[in-house]
């Protein structure tokens, strides 16, 4: 049975181009599905243009939700990369 | 863990295909090679079959690799490579039918992930259904 996880953050800075490859190429390395929401949009986060579409910028809560085996991992890497990422911003 | 996948971007233009790498580089975390094949022999804008041929090998890692032509006669010259002298290139060898830009960044970030070639070929020729705004 797959293992769901979920965890919300508020950005500090805007999510760019760097950060949004930095996203996919980790949550390429997971085996659970794993979106990001924001608002009212969801992308698949192994989808560097679809990450890029989103325009998640600074103030905004983006949302990581991933089911799969190793679900807890990819959102813990994940909401790593947006807390330190969107900090420095580029 | 596998051999990555290269990627090679064709374009008539050097600092288009160079400028381009250096994004999608940069975007994929540096961990994908990528040889760029931009202009003609001498330095015009155009496309080069000896351009493209060494641009496969410096991108040859044991992965396979996925060639970028831009637009027109890019397209043209990576087939006629392909189909004059493909026993002399390393392989596999995969050419996507993607937007230069969105299509380099897409396929970077799946190679740097460690994707097969077909993950690769597939993120880049889905840049063709990627919106912007």
């Amino acid at each position: 049975m797959p293992e769901n996880c979920e965890e919300t953050i508020t950005l500090t800075g805007d999510l760019h181009a760097r950060p949004a490859g930095a996203l996919s190429v980790a949550a390429a390395g997971f085996s659970a599905a794993v979106r990001l929401t924001v608002g009212d949009a969801s992308v698949d986060a192994k989808s560097v243009l679809s990450v890029m579409q989103l325009g998640a910028s600074s103030g905004q809560r983006v949302t990581v939700r991933a089911e799969g085996p190793d679900a807890k991992e990819a959102v813990d890497a994940l909401i790593g990369i947006l807390a330190s990422a969107t900090a420095v911003g580029d | 863990m596998a051999a990555t996948v290269g990627i090679v971007l064709v374009s008539h233009s050097a600092s288009l295909a160079e400028g381009t790498a250096e994004l999608a580089g940069q975007v994929g975390g540096g961990a994908v090679t990528i040889a760029t094949a931009g202009g003609t022999d001498d330095g015009r804008l155009g496309t080069s079959i000896d351009k493209v041929s060494s641009a496969i090998r410096r991108a040859d890692t044991g992965g396979g690799v996925v060639i970028l032509p831009d637009l027109g006669s890019s397209v043209l010259t990576v087939r006629t490579l392909l189909a004059d002298e493909p026993d002399d290139l390393p392989g596999p060898l995969e050419v996507a039918d993607a937007p230069f830009v969105e299509g380099a960044v897409a396929a970077a970030v799946t190679a740097a992930a460690g994707g097969s070639l077909k993950a690769v070929l597939d993120a880049a020729q889905e840049a063709r259904h990627a919106r912007k705004l």
